[in-house]
């Protein structure tokens, strides 16, 4: 590393220091945004030396539980890297994930840097950091109001893998059209992965599907079976683009509601049967995201399989707290597609449900709060004891649980969150259970107070 | 008493939750013991005169929208434009708006032509206009507020004569220069304000129900609903917007 760089990193940390003592929040982005404006090139000059280069893992849903999958799997191999923990995608929070975790002879005791990026700051990111492998896991619906156009933003990543080299893999979700689609004609290897089993495919597609058209021609994709949203086994019936037969694909998957799954997984390097301790097919995908990454970097299966059967979510995705006798669990859903997917959980779930829907509308949640009517509430119906409507846009969420006709018994509206919990947590008999689900900023609000009272860690890791 | 809803191109113009006023329209009436169909028309389906009641279309991405301007120009067009002088009533957002105007002349590339519903038309623009809005606005003599959501890059002229939905208090709407916001004309209502409009709007969603309910059944009256919940998400919404602008 050079001199000037080495100052540099010695001058971000001190600047978190100050940053920390000054009591202003985690600082987790600040030092990095500093010390990138006063030297561009910070982040390419640390990561030069990495032996083992870096890795990229994007996408809008599940990027921050696949990244933190790799992550266990790289450490259980005694591979020492950089990963940013925090779910701080921009390039700012990479510099600062540089900052924060990296001694000033990096390359000796760091061998791979882990990155989870924002879908819309790929280009950027593979600029600076020549990445040896990039996870592009699904494309959805999602805030919007910031990326613009699906469409535009898949060609934005196209002219940016176009510049991988061919020493360099690409890993795509087989099942995602619009991510497909981004593997056709490039120098760099391309391995996809999959869900080879229709048995939990859905009748008709989801509202919340967004790329039933094909890319290269426009006309509309049929489908062989769904899995969620628009991800499936699709072909186009003009020009005969079709989904490519991945690497890497579960054979057979079976859903044990919020607990997780077991999954039969086919790969090159051979074959495992798997406790997935996540829930939901969504987690089937990073699941298997994950171990495209790691075979590629060369772990071995046994190893891989180990570190998922262990792992442990990163907070808020799925948690699960006991208060006064009483189980709240706890699950992040920030866009349709995932949404969607917490529904059907749900939706399998036996007996009367209780349940706290919070939307936010921060910038962070995504201003515009339409996308909740491309949620499929109407499947809840008769299946709901007592829901409570809360967070900043309360009052939207209480017309979309009305027009759905969930026929739920009582509906109330209350905007904090914390008496929320507490009203529900109230109603319900000892050893019930009540289901939260916010989006991400409301997640982050109910987090801070259940951990002012003591029942959740106030950390991010464990 | 029954009415058809219309949902044109509904998987090519679905962008932003415009699914959410096709529910409001289709439960509003329930809820009032009118019996509704949502027929759903896509590339290539014709529109035979007086089958159907309210016309709604939604937003689409920019490849979709060339898709659909010419599937409009070429088989429908000529036929919405008849039954919306014969009392049929409209909803088109965002992009079906534009389609609605007379053309939408995008940074590069050949003018997409609309079928010319309102007098108005559409050039790219650099800016996106995002945001919460709100506008004042005049439906068959009451006045009401309207509030939603704007996304959008077009900017939209309308005709001396032609009527904007209404003033826009928050936001750009239709250009960000002329406060004003939608257009609308007979029972046709255009707008930028897309997603869940009509579920925290009830006067609009009731406006076009009864305009729907006259071409069919003169003289019906509607039965009110309790609204509360809508007002609320409604005053929350104008309040939020505020905060945000
Ligand atoms: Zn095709």
């Amino acid at each position: 590393m050079k001199i000037r760089t080495k100052m540099w990193l010695m001058g971000g940390k001190i600047i978190g220091s100050i940053v920390r003592l000054a009591g202003a929040g985690g600082g987790t982005t600040f030092p990095g945004k500093v010390v990138r404006s006063l030297h561009p090139r910070f982040v390419p000059e640390v990561l030069s030396g990495l032996e083992l280069g870096c890795v990229l893992v994007t996408g809008t849903n599940g990027k921050t539980t696949t990244a933190a999958l790799v992550a266990d799997i790289l450490k259980t191999a005694n591979i020492p890297l950089v990963h940013n923990r925090t779910g701080a995608n921009l390039m700012s929070g990479i510099a600062s994930a540089l900052i924060k975790q990296s001694l000033v002879d990096l390359e000796k005791y760091t061998k791979l840097g882990l990155f989870e990026v924002d879908e819309a700051v790929l280009p950027e990111a593979i600029d600076e950091t020549d990445p040896r492998i990039v996870l592009i896991n699904n494309l959805f619906r999602d805030q919007l109001d910031r990326y613009g156009e699906l469409d535009t933003l898949a060609g934005k990543m196209k002219a940016s893998v176009e510049k991988l080299s061919p020493e360099s893999t690409l890993i795509l979700n087989a099942d995602d059209p619009l991510v497909s689609s981004i593997g056709a004609h490039l120098k760099c290897k391309v391995i996809y992965f999959g869900i080879n089993t229709d048995a939990y495919s859905l009748k008709g597609i989801e509202h919340a599907a967004d790329s039933k058209h094909c890319s290269l021609c426009g006309t509309r994709l049929e489908y062989g079976y769904h899995i969620f949203g628009h991800l499936g086994n699709y072909r186009c019936p003009k020009c005969g683009a079709e989904r490519p037969d991945p690497d890497v694909f579960a054979e057979s998957v079976r859903l044990k509601g919020f607990d997780g799954s077991n999954c039969s997984i086919r790969t090159p390097a051979g074959n495992m049967e798997l406790w997935i301790p996540l829930p939901g097919l969504y987690n089937v995908y990073n699941v298997l995201g994950a171990i495209a990454v790691s075979l590629t970097l060369g772990i071995e299966p046994e190893a891989i399989a180990d570190s998922i059967e262990q792992f442990k979510a990163a907070f808020g995705r799925v948690e699960k707290i006991q208060i006064d006798g009483r189980k709240l669990v706890m699950i992040l859903a920030k866009n349709p597609a995932g949404f969607n997917e917490v529904i059907r959980a749900l939706s399998n779930i036996e007996g009367g449900l209780n349940i706290i829907f919070a939307l936010n509308d921060n910038i962070a949640d995504g201003r515009d709060v339409s996308w909740i009517w491309d949620v499929d509430f109407e499947n809840l119906k008769g299946k709901i004891s007592r829901v409570i409507c809360s967070g900043i846009r309360a009052w939207d969420m209480a017309l979309r649980i009305k027009y759905a006709d969930t026929e739920a018994p009582f509906l109330w509206i209350e905007p904090h969150v914390g008496r929320a919990m507490e009203r529900l947590i109230e109603s319900v008999e000892k050893d019930g259970t009540v289901y939260v689900v916010p989006t991400y900023t409301a997640m982050l609000d109910a987090r801070r107070i259940l951990s002012k009272k003591g029942y959740v860690s106030p950390y991010w890791e464990e | 008493m029954r009415l058809v809803i219309c949902h044109l191109y509904p998987d090519l113009m679905n962008i932003y939750g415009d699914r959410g006023n096709v529910i409001a329209l289709a439960k509003r009436c329930a809820w009032r013991g009118i019996d509704v169909a949502i027929k759903n028309l896509g590339l290539g389906d014709r529109i035979s005169p007086g089958a159907y009641d309210i016309f709604f279309m939604g937003g689409g991405q920019d490849r979709e929208q060339i898709m659909v301007s010419h599937d409009l120009c070429e088989t429908k067009g000529e036929s919405i434009k008849r039954e919306i002088e014969e009392g049929a009533c409209a909803l088109v957002i965002c992009g079906g708006y534009q389609l609605f105007g007379k053309f939408y002349r995008p940074a590069e590339g050949k003018e997409i032509p609309g079928i010319g519903v309102f007098d108005g038309y559409t050039i790219a623009g650099k800016k996106r206009f995002i945001g919460n809005v709100v506008i004042e606005s005049c439906l068959e003599g009451r006045r009401t507020t309207i509030v939603g959501f704007e996304n959008h890059s077009g900017r939209t002229y309308l005709g001396k004569k032609e009527r904007p939905l209404g003033k826009t208090i928050l936001g750009y709407g239709n250009n960000g220069e002329d406060k004003t916001e939608g257009a609308i004309y007979l029972g046709a209502v255009g707008t930028y304000l897309h997603g869940s409009l009509l579920p925290k709007n009830p006067a609009l969603a009731d406006f076009l129900i009864r305009k729907a309910l006259k071409r069919k059944y003169p003289g019906q009256q509607i039965a009110e609903l309790d609204d509360e919940i809508e007002y609320l998400a409604h005053e929350h919404a104008i309040k939020r917007a505020k905060r945000t602008h």
